[in-house]
């Protein structure tokens, strides 16, 4: 080792716990996209079990016996749902419903959640997109 | 006056070890932390989910209270969390009714490190929480159908 790279450890150190700290950040930041994910696939869940229930034609169903959802009435459900979802951390929170056939409700959400750390990071991730879906049918039971 | 050639820079950077070492110590603490309210979040937020759909699916109203802070503690201990720093309670409810909604609250307390400059977090407790809503079913078994009208689920 020449003698002239003694030292140069000190000058990678702060780099070291720079690096550190900036994974760490984003490990965090990844964990927070992560539960927003998670609860907005509840939500997502949510809705559409109540849904395909609560979005079926009544008045059909006693008229005919076959079950009918009413997309209109999914769609106040779905909205009622967002409403007391508890959600207010998340930004631009918006619900896709869809009846597919006569009896299965597709629900997708789509909400933005903002980044702890990654914001300050040059071109920094402020805010990230999460999405889920969920499918429910209206049975007999 | 004559110097060794190995000394010589050392004054100029020496201080960077003590200041890194802080630095990382601080950073990793405080990540600590951060990472421990997040993960006490993620087990509340499945804890009430659970809560939320065990109180629905409940057969009947007095098994339904019970069922669903079963369910949630059982979430707790599920995420390896202490089941006796998470508290269930309902913001919306308990109502076990056709169309009612429950919205459980599962709240955790997570308990923080002190960092050194910072200091300790909410005092050494952070309480972080979860919730999530159900609607009992209108159509289910199990629940009294004399007056009831689905009109009411629009309410």
């Amino acid at each position: 080792m020449r003698s002239d790279e003694r030292g140069s450890v000190l000058a990678l150190m702060p780099a070291a716990v720079l690096i550190f700290v900036v994974l760490g950040a984003l490990a965090v930041d990844a964990s927070m996209s992560f539960l927003a994910e998670r609860q907005v696939s509840n939500l997502a869940a949510s809705v559409a079990n109540d849904a395909a229930t609560q979005g079926v034609d009544v008045l059909h169903y006693y008229a005919t016996g076959e079950i009918v959802i009413d997309p209109a009435r999914v769609r106040e459900v779905a909205d009622a749902a967002v409403a007391r979802s508890g959600l207010g951390h998340l930004d631009d929170i918006t619900i896709e419903t869809d009846v597919v056939g006569v009896d299965v409700v597709v629900v997708r959400v789509h909400a933005v959640t903002r980044s702890m750390f990654s914001r300050v990071l040059p071109e920094g991730l402020e805010e990230r997109t999460v999405a889920a879906s969920a499918e429910a049918s209206a049975e007999r039971g | 006056m004559r110097r060794l050639r190995d000394e010589r820079g050392f004054v100029g950077g020496f201080e960077v070890l003590p200041f890194g070492l802080l630095v990382f110590v601080a950073g990793t603490l405080l990540l600590t932390n951060v990472w421990a309210v997040i993960d006490g979040t993620l087990a509340a937020s499945a804890a009430a989910r659970e809560a939320a759909r065990a109180y629905a699916e409940a057969p009947t109203a007095a098994d339904a209270e019970r069922a669903a802070v079963d369910a949630a503690l059982a979430a707790v201990d599920g995420h390896g969390r202490d089941r006796s720093r998470a508290t269930v309670r309902w913001d919306l409810g308990p109502t076990f009714e056709r169309c009612a909604p429950n919205t459980v609250v599962v709240e955790y307390r997570v308990p923080t490190l002190t960092v050194p400059f910072v200091g300790a977090f909410g005092g050494g407790v952070i309480t972080t929480s979860g919730r999530h809503t159900e609607v009992v079913d209108p159509y289910r078994t199990g629940l009294a159908i004399d007056d009831f009208d689905p009109e009411t689920c629009r309410a």
